[in-house]
Parts: C-alpha cells; sequence; structure tokens
C-alpha cells in the first residue's frame, strides 16, 4: 500500500515532467523563449546519465568513463553515416548498429576488469576514458584526430530529414528517445535482472550468496549503460553535425554524468530527469543569458575575470554539489522503494 | 618518423657514450625528475585514502593553489630577477610558503566540507570531493586574473602562466655533454629524498604515525583505544597537503609553467602512481610516482608524446588485471 | 505511513525548489530573449547587426580585443549607421575557459544564435580556422555572409588543397557565403620555408599541434622545405596539454636540427616548447607561424627564451609597418586605445569596414543583399591596401611578412615572398 502510493507519486511527477516538457516548443514558439535548443544537449546529458544510472546507481559501480562510451558511440555514428567513409548509413540504422557496437564496447571493455573491487574499478573506468579518447585522437587516418568527422547527417523521419532550421523537430525526437530509454529502464528496474543489480549493490557477496551471478549481472549491467551512453553520443554527433574532437568526451562529461546521477538521486530515474535538467539547465541556459544580458546592459566588460559568468560555472556547480551532499546526501528525489525499515545505511 | 635514421654516428662530447645510450641516460633523467614530483603529490592522496577510503579529487587543484601562491610571492618580492643563490633562496622561500599555505588549507577543508560526512556513504564523500574540486579550480581561475604582471596583467585569467626559472638550467656536466643534469634535477631530489626520510620516520617512529597507522587499519577501535580519529584525521589532510605544496613547487620550478588546470593533470597522474603502487601505501605511492615519471619519459621519447596517456594507462589495466590490489597493496580478503 | 508522506512532501519540495532553480532559468530567458521574431523578415526593420565570434577567453584575450576595437572604430567611422539604418554590434566569445581556446559547442551556439536573429547581416569570425569548420555550414544554410579576419587554413576555401570534400563540404547549398582578408597558410608555409632556408638552415625539425591551422601550415612547411632541399629531420604532432616536452626535445637534440618549426597557435602550448628548448639546451632557431605572432606567446614562452632566436612569420604586414590608410588606422588606434594594436587588430578593423561598405552598397539590407554585395568586392581601398575578394571568397592581397623577437617584442625583419 505504502509502496504504491510512493511509486504512483513518483510516476506523476514523471508525467508532469513530459507534459511539461511537451509544450515548451509551444512556449518557445509564442513566446519566443529560445529554450529548445539549448534544452535538446539537457536531453542528450539526460540519456547518458540514465546510461550512468544504471552502473553506478543499480548496481553500485562507480563508473568514472562513461564519456568514453559515449565517445565511441558518436564516432560509430560518424563513420557510419559520414560520405567521407564508405558505409553512409541513414540515422536510424546508423542507430541501430551504434547501439550494438556500444554494447560490444561495453562488454570488452568490462570483460576483464569485473573482478576489481570497488574504488579500482573506477580508476579502470576513469582510464578508459582517457586511452579512449587519446585512441580517437592519434588514429587520425581513420577518425579525422581532432577535426572531428563532419559534416553528419540528421534524423530523418516520415522522408523528411531534420535541419538547422529549427530546433523543434529534434527536441521532440530526442524527448521521444529519453521517454524511450526512462520506460526501458523502468522495465529493467522492475524485472529480475534490475533486482538482481540492486542486490548487488546493498551487498554482493549477500547477493553472491543468494545465488545471483555476480560477475555476468555487473558484465550486463555495464554493457547496457555503454550502449545507453553510445546511443547518447550518436545522438549528440547528430545533433551538432561533427563528432567533434575528442577532447570534447573528456572527463568533464563523465564527471558531470555522475553529478547529475548522485545529485539527482542515485537509482531514481526521475531523480537523474531532474538532475540533468537542474545541471544542464544551469549550466546550458542559465550561465549563457545572463552572459548576454549583462553584456547588453553594459554591466561587463571582458576585461575583469569576475565579469564573465562563464568564470563562474565551477564555483558554483562546486558548491551546490557539496552543499547538496552535505545537507541532502541521498540527491534530490532518492530512492524511496528499497529503504524500507531496516534498510540499512 | 624514426629517430635512428637522423642520428649522426659521432655525436658524443662523451667519450664512450653511444647515441642511443645518451638518450637514455636523458630519459632516465628526466623519468626519474618526474616521477619523484608525481610520488610527493601522490603521497598526498594514498594517505588520505588509506585513512578515510576518499579518492581526494580537490588535492591536485589544491596543490595548484600552491603554486598560484608561490606565483604570487614571486611577483611580491621580483624574485623573477633573482637566479644564482638568492634564486636558491627564493625556492626555499616558495617551498615553505606553498607548503604551509596547501597545508592549511587542506586542514581547513577537511573540517569543513569532510568531517561532517565522516558517517556519510563513500559516494557522497567522493562528490563531495568532485565539488571541492571545482571550487577550487573556479578560485585558481579567478586567481590568475589578478591584476599582476606575473599573471600577464589581469585579462587573461585562463591562459597558462609563466614560471620564472630561479635555479638555472645549465647542464652540470659541461656544455658540450649530450646527457643533461643541472640543477632543476638536484632541486628535485633535493626536496623529495629528504621528505621521504621525514615522512618514513614520521609514519614509522612517532606515536601521531602509529595513530594514523592504527586509525587506516580500523577507526573504531583506534578511538576504543583513546585516540583522537578526528584529530589524526586532520594531521593526515595537514601532512598531506605540506607533501603536496613543495611537490607543486618543485614542479612549477622544473617545468617553467603553471595553470589553473595542472591540478587535474598532475592530479591524475599522482592518481594512477597511487593506485599503481596500492593506494593506502605509503612506498607503494613512491614507487608507482616513480614508475609513472619513468614510462612517462620513455614513451614520450621512444614512441610519441600523445600516446603517452595510453601507455600509462594501459599499464596500470594490466597490472590491476593481474595485481588487483596494486604493485605494494595489501590482499584484501573479504570477510564473511 | 506519516514518514512516507513526509518523505514525499519533502521530495516534493525539493522538486518544487528544483523547478523554482529551472525556472530562475526560464525567467531572465524570457525576459532578454533574444529577438527570434518569426522568420520571414520584416522590411520595417530599422536595426542592423555585425556579430563577431573570436576566443575571447584565454590568453588570445590581448589579441582579440585588439580585433574588437577595431571593429567599433569601424562602426564608429561611418557613424553607427549606414543609409537611416542603425548599426550594432554584438562581441561574442567562442572559448570557454576550460579549453582557454576555442570551444566547438560554443562556436556552434554562436553561429545559431546569430542565424536565428534576423538582424544579423554579417558573421565576423572566426580567428582559429577550426572554429570556422564548425560554423561555416551553419551560416551557409542561414545565407548569412561571413568574413574571417584571421583564418589562414587553406581548405576553407581553396579546392584541392585539405580534404577531399573540401571545401564543399562547408557549403550545403552549393553557394559561396565566406570571405577572408588574409592570405592563406598554403603561401605561408611556403614562404615560412624559404625564409628558413635564407636563415641558414640546412635541417629541420617540425614540430605540429595536429589541429586544422597547426597541421595544415605545417604539412606545407614539409613540402616546401623538401622541395627547396631543406633536410626534413623529425615530423611530429605534440600533445598541447602535456605539461613538458622534455623528452621530446632530447629526441630532436639528438638529429641536431638548425630550426625548430612549430605549426601552432600560442593556445596549443607554443610557449611550453620554447621554454623547453632553451632548457633542453637544443641551440636551434625557432620559428612559428601567424597563430603565434602575439605578446602572449612571448610572456608565456618567458622574453629570455626566445631572444634573437625566434622567428614568427605572418600573413600581412604588423601594424608598425602599414602604410596609407594603414598607418592612420594604427594612429587612431593608440589615440584612442593609448596602446600598440597587435597583430590583428588591423583585420578585425578591414573585415568591419568591408562587411559596412557591403551594406552600403547592397541593393538590398538584407543577408542576401550584403551577400551579394560582398562577393562583388572589388578594388576595395582598406588599411591593408587595394584588394578584391577572388571568386572563392580569397583576398587578392598577398603581403607577407617575417619578425624576429627581440627584447621581449616583435621586430620587423622583412616583407617575405616577393
Amino acid at each position: 500500500m505504502r509502496a504504491r502510493s510512493i511509486w504512483s507519486r513518483l510516476l506523476r511527477l514523471d508525467v508532469a515532467l513530459l507534459v511539461v516538457a511537451l509544450f515548451i516548443p509551444l512556449f518557445d514558439h509564442w513566446f519566443h523563449l529560445g529554450l529548445s535548443s539549448p534544452l535538446r544537449q539537457c536531453l542528450v546529458y539526460a540519456i547518458l546519465a540514465l546510461g550512468l544510472n544504471v552502473v553506478t546507481g543499480f548496481t553500485g559501480m562507480l563508473h568514472l568513463g562513461m564519456a568514453a562510451f559515449m565517445a565511441i558511440g558518436a564516432y560509430a555514428y560518424g563513420i557510419l553515416t559520414c560520405d567521407i567513409y564508405p558505409f553512409q548509413l541513414s540515422f536510424w540504422p546508423a542507430l541501430a548498429a551504434t547501439t550494438v557496437i556500444g554494447v560490444i564496447a561495453g562488454a570488452l571493455l568490462g570483460a576483464p576488469t569485473m573482478a576489481l573491487r570497488g574504488d579500482y574499478l573506477a580508476i579502470v573506468t576513469l582510464g578508459f576514458g582517457e586511452i579512449v579518447q587519446d585512441v580517437l585522437k592519434n588514429l587520425e587516418s581513420i577518425t579525422q584526430g581532432t577535426r572531428g568527422i563532419n559534416p553528419l547527417p540528421g534524423p530523418v523521419m516520415f522522408g523528411h530529414r531534420f535541419g538547422t532550421e529549427s530546433p523543434y523537430p529534434w527536441f521532440y525526437l530526442y524527448l521521444g528517445f529519453v521517454v524511450v530509454i526512462v520506460i526501458v529502464c523502468r522495465n529493467l528496474e522492475r524485472s529480475r535482472t534490475g533486482r538482481a543489480w540492486l542486490a548487488i549493490r546493498g551487498d554482493e557477496l549477500a547477493a553472491r550468496c543468494m545465488g545471483i551471478p555476480a560477475v555476468r549481472m555487473k558484465m550486463l549491467a555495464f554493457a547496457t549503460g555503454a550502449a545507453i551512453a553510445a546511443i547518447a553520443g550518436a545522438l549528440w554527433a547528430s545533433l551538432y553535425t561533427s563528432t567533434g574532437e575528442p577532447a570534447n568526451y573528456d572527463f568533464q562529461v563523465s564527471v558531470l554524468a555522475l553529478c547529475i546521477v548522485i545529485v539527482g538521486g542515485m537509482g531514481s530515474i526521475t531523480g537523474v530527469l531532474v538532475g540533468a535538467l537542474a545541471m544542464i539547465g544551469f549550466a546550458n541556459l542559465l550561465l549563457p543569458r545572463t552572459a548576454s544580458w549583462l553584456q547588453e546592459q553594459g554591466w561587463v566588460t571582458q576585461a575583469s575575470v569576475f565579469g564573465n559568468p562563464n568564470n563562474w560555472k565551477y564555483l558554483v556547480f562546486g558548491l551546490v554539489l557539496v552543499l547538496m551532499m552535505r545537507f541532502r546526501p541521498d540527491g534530490i528525489l532518492p530512492r524511496s522503494v528499497g529503504r524500507r525499515a531496516g534498510a540499512s545505511t | 618518423m624514426p629517430v635512428e635514421t637522423a642520428l649522426i654516428p659521432a655525436i658524443a662530447a662523451d667519450p664512450g657514450l653511444s647515441p642511443a645510450m645518451v638518450m637514455f641516460l636523458n630519459y632516465l633523467v628526466i623519468g626519474l625528475a618526474n616521477g619523484m614530483i608525481i610520488a610527493l603529490i601522490a603521497i598526498g592522496y594514498t594517505m588520505v585514502y588509506g585513512i578515510i577510503e576518499l579518492i581526494n579529487f580537490a588535492h591536485g587543484d589544491l596543490c595548484t593553489l600552491g603554486a598560484f601562491l608561490a606565483l604570487t610571492i614571486i611577483g611580491a618580492l621580483g624574485m623573477d630577477q633573482w637566479s644564482g643563490a638568492a634564486g636558491w633562496a627564493g625556492v626555499a622561500m616558495l617551498l615553505i610558503g606553498a607548503a604551509g599555505f596547501c597545508a592549511g588549507l587542506n586542514w581547513i577543508i577537511d573540517r569543513t566540507a569532510y568531517r561532517p560526512l565522516r558517517n556519510a556513504p563513500k559516494l557522497t564523500l567522493l562528490v563531495t570531493a568532485i565539488g571541492m574540486s571545482f571550487i577550487l579550480v573556479n578560485v585558481a581561475l579567478f586567481w590568475g586574473g589578478a591584476p599582476m604582471s606575473v599573471f600577464g596583467g589581469g585579462n587573461q585569467a585562463a591562459a597558462p602562466k609563466h614560471f620564472p626559472s630561479l635555479v638555472s638550467a645549465a647542464n652540470l656536466l659541461g656544455e658540450d655533454s649530450m646527457v643533461m643534469l643541472t640543477a632543476r634535477e638536484m632541486l628535485v631530489v633535493g626536496v623529495t629524498l629528504p621528505l621521504m626520510v621525514a615522512l618514513t620516520w614520521l609514519v614509522r617512529f612517532t606515536r601521531l604515525g602509529k595513530s594514523m597507522r592504527a586509525v587506516a587499519q580500523n577507526p573504531v577501535a583506534a578511538s576504543l583505544m583513546g585516540i583522537d580519529v578526528d584529530r589524526v584525521i586532520g594531521a593526515t589532510f595537514v601532512i598531506g597537503g605540506a607533501l603536496g605544496g613543495f611537490g607543486i613547487v618543485v614542479y612549477a620550478v622544473y617545468n617553467g609553467s603553471i595553470s589553473f588546470q595542472m591540478g587535474y593533470r598532475t592530479g591524475m597522474d599522482a592518481f594512477t602512481a597511487a593506485v599503481l603502487g596500492g593506494i593506502g601505501s605509503l612506498p607503494g605511492a613512491v614507487l608507482g610516482g616513480m614508475l609513472i615519471g619513468l614510462l612517462r619519459a620513455f614513451s614520450d621519447g621512444y614512441l610519441e608524446t600523445r600516446w603517452t596517456p595510453t601507455v600509462v594507462f594501459a599499464v596500470l589495466i594490466l597490472v590491476l588485471i593481474f595485481r588487483p590490489s596494486g604493485l605494494l597493496g595489501a590482499k584484501i580478503r573479504e570477510k564473511v | 505511513m506519516s514518514s512516507a508522506a513526509t518523505l514525499s512532501t519533502r521530495s516534493i519540495a525539493f522538486v518544487a525548489a528544483t523547478f523554482a532553480f529551472g525556472g530562475f532559468a526560464i525567467a531572465p530567458a524570457t525576459a532578454m530573449a533574444t529577438p527570434a521574431a518569426a522568420p520571414s523578415a520584416a522590411p520595417q526593420q530599422q536595426v542592423l547587426k555585425l556579430s563577431s565570434s573570436l576566443p575571447r577567453t584565454g590568453s588570445a584575450n590581448a589579441q582579440t580585443t585588439t580585433m574588437v576595437n577595431g571593429i567599433r572604430m569601424a562602426i564608429d567611422e561611418v557613424g553607427g549607421e549606414i543609409d537611416g539604418y542603425k548599426i550594432l554590434y554584438e562581441d561574442m566569445d567562442d572559448a570557454s575557459p576550460q579549453r582557454g581556446n576555442w570551444d566547438p559547442a560554443i562556436e556552434t551556439q554562436n553561429a545559431q544564435k546569430a542565424a536565428a536573429d534576423p538582424t544579423v547581416v554579417a558573421y565576423i569570425g572566426t580567428f582559429n580556422s577550426g572554429a570556422s569548420k564548425v560554423s561555416m555550414p551553419i551560416l551557409n544554410r542561414a545565407g548569412l555572409a561571413m568574413v574571417s579576419p584571421a583564418n589562414t587554413y587553406p581548405g576553407l576555401t581553396k579546392p584541392g588543397l585539405g580534404e577531399a570534400n573540401e571545401p564543399q563540404s562547408y557549403r550545403p547549398t552549393g553557394k559561396i557565403n565566406y570571405f577572408r582578408v588574409v592570405p592563406t597558410d598554403d603561401l605561408q608555409g611556403a614562404v615560412a620555408a624559404e625564409w628558413s632556408k635564407e636563415l641558414g638552415a640546412k635541417k629541420v625539425f617540425i614540430l605540429h599541434d595536429r589541429e586544422l591551422y597547426g597541421k595544415g601550415i605545417a604539412d606545407v612547411f614539409e613540402r616546401e622545405s623538401k622541395r627547396i632541399g631543406l633536410e626534413v629531420v623529425g615530423f611530429d604532432g605534440i600533445d598541447p596539454k602535456a605539461s613538458n616536452y622534455k623528452s621530446l626535445v632530447v629526441k630532436m637534440r639528438a638529429s641536431q636540427p638548425d630550426l625548430v618549426y612549430f605549426g601552432g597557435t600560442t593556445q596549443n602550448n607554443a610557449g611550453q616548447i620554447a621554454k623547453d628548448m632553451r632548457a633542453g639546451g637544443l641551440k636551434a632557431m625557432f620559428m612559428v607561424p601567424d597563430g603565434c605572432f602575439e605578446r602572449a606567446f612571448i610572456e608565456a614562452a618567458g622574453a629570455a627564451n626566445l631572444n634573437g632566436n625566434t622567428y614568427v612569420t605572418f600573413g600581412g604586414l604588423p601594424a608598425s609597418e602599414l602604410t596609407g590608410r594603414g598607418a592612420e588606422f594604427r594612429m587612431a588606434y593608440k589615440k584612442r586605445f593609448s596602446q600598440e594594436p597587435e597583430a590583428y587588430a588591423v583585420y578585425g578593423y578591414e573585415a568591419a569596414r568591408v562587411a559596412l561598405d557591403a551594406i552600403r552598397r547592397a541593393a538590398t539590407k538584407d543577408r542576401a543583399g550584403v551577400l551579394a554585395a560582398l562577393a562583388a568586392t572589388k578594388d576595395f581601398d582598406g588599411a591593408l591596401g587595394k584588394w578584391s575578394f577572388d571568386e572563392n571568397g580569397d583576398t587578392t592581397n598577398r603581403v607577407m611578412s617575417g619578425q624576429m623577437v627581440k627584447d621581449g617584442d616583435f621586430v620587423f625583419v622583412k616583407k617575405l615572398g616577393q
């Protein structure tokens, strides 16, 4: 009884977010808010964070290298669609192929490391992030090095290719992806696999004693997270019509995803969505808007280091993280299911 | 492009040394020097991890602030013109200043940000450390925008800053020698070795050291034995910070420039070194640091700079696969 | 029941706080929304805008500030209006502090913002060739004219000198919308090689920062060096984020080059290379292209490390050597801003001047008109002399110069390539 009421409350929040999101392009069109364009980035990060949520939130493995799989996804999409390579697939087949590549990459990179303990796994995933970035940068003949792979085509729906004129079709399509992945994650969460993951997160030894094949489950979580991250990467590349350079997929991206997951509420899908909105909304909406506005008002010149709001980004981010962890360590929307009476800290 | 094809057989002003040997020795010198610097900073990581199981992401950025303080002192005292004996005196001042600053700042950070979270889950602490690191990076960015000429005059906050070469780079083996050993390498050794000795003495033979080892082993039991755990943890941060401060000044003099983001790269190297050696183990941190330094130098030289980070991490991953607790790390048995 | 209710209430309270936070983002957005009016251009508008996208954060700031000053001077010269239209100017930053250098995501945002604003009729940018690669297709689709004061990578305009699909990949509509007032690297790299030979170099070691501009010009330098008989003893891409290049210097020292050429910019660690070369005992000359032609380079390397042995090429003339209108510009700049303009200041000025001239000449005062007028620019009497845009959008101006670093400043040596 209690559980259902919590669930139904959360579910309503999910739906509320979705409804608001559906209306954003309309508000944009009527009131000229210019929100849809930067919010597309927010959607892509939400997908990335959902992938990380499977690995860290559900299964409890600290993963500091999500950016590596995003990069793999972006470059896979780039190689499969750009006309300087022989493949030249269209959006949907390329995306499907990228997802598969993500799973394979996750399995390959995850396999030798599943036996590692918590923090050692973290440093190894950190290593993946660096290695993938470097390899992509250095194998110039395949990846175009720092120049990135471009131009890349956008999505095609009903025979119509998305272009750069209007952000609205992109927004809705990406919102659709978020919805699909949320549904997939919710189903995973409630499935046997999801419960196994949560058990491993709670106490791996006990889970093993209960017959859960921990290594296999962890690999599965890792690969799933990698696949979702690859999708995020492909969507990112498609959005910018370019993979950009490998340095775009550096540790900052992994850390940002981690912060979204933890600040939003580890394991809580709605929390991740709210966290993505809060953190990316801050970085991509609030800051640049404030910067332009201050510049228009003439209050700010480029001269003083304090004047440029972009220079405050790290400080505010850091403060939010420190304060959040101090006063609300479980995140904005913690997982309430599974924390009933008798649950350990 | 293979350098070997461009080597001229009769380079050596050093009789009896083949060109390949010359290059090897040079890489060795560079690797050892860099390795010692990395070791100094890695010790800060490993000590904190050993005692509270926190990957202190903020450590590298804390050291960066020490470097900025050093540059400020240089600017304030006009040290960029000092050289020779005055240069060495200047370096000594910077070492003490930066070490004191980093030690104090680290203690403050522990007191305000980490101590309230002693009983919180590890991930909470980790995210706090990440947040702290962001804050410190931004402080360094602002600091870099200070209107002093050493910082480029106030509108180039994000640009790297030139760090004056207080110690000469003249080759101690003689002008013509192809093997280079300079006073700067001597500085690195001269700072690192005594500090290592002092630290070993502290950990092995003092009460504080014993308390630190006790808390690292089992904090609850240690407090039952009458050890003030919070005080010991604070002391750990202080020592780790001081060593980092020494390390970063040496780094700045050796490399000649600092930037507000140097904490990321340096921190990454140092953290990798700590893990490679077995995180929580002090000799492991030193060993890891030296290994990483040598690995980088040889990879830069024999392969190419662009592959070096990959090589370093690949080695780390391989080591961890075969020795999951690092080279000198304790084998952790899972208790049932 | 109570704890669950409390939990939910607190959760909802926190969610409300988050929405307030997010809403805080939306409210100022509403207040200061960019004038994204209906897509059809309203002919009643009496405002035309120039937007610039330059790296304003990081060590390039000193240089780009002088460029922005030049642009403002050009606008002030026409009194801030042309034919009854008020001319506005927006100074956009395409760099981020964490990169200290141009950022592709920010450049994309800038281009999209300019494209969406119907009052913008000319985009002055970018500074780094790699950044133009990102924004050119976006602006091309929007039919917005782009005038770069500093891009020198040839593939942006000249077919056959870059990748297989350049420059068509930058022009999705097939029409040209990109122009530049500086000569390209196929010229600069070549004259650099010739100058190296004149300076007495026989063996050269080439480095580059692996980016579009740096590698591009390094490639040209290599080709030309081999053609004129210099021995290329090394060609290496560096890691611009490395803390030092000591091992690389050891490697270079072994092959005893007379000159080290670095294709790259100050922001990609050119200064550190010079520093490590001198500290490592490598007594070779150091030559760099225009990406390093700024005071920030001397500051980054430490003046003593560059004194008397460092040479800089530039696709144009330094401010001190300008004649005619160029000299007038320099005087006016010094009078107004009490300091010498940096090398690219006059290019920012010229780019703005030619854009304003195109607005004046344009048949219709909108993007299409300005674009057509720019393409038709012929014998433009500017601070850089009399020049035209050719059929690719390049300038017919071919003057280049060589500088040396002495006593902490750049000293003009000679004109190159003539």
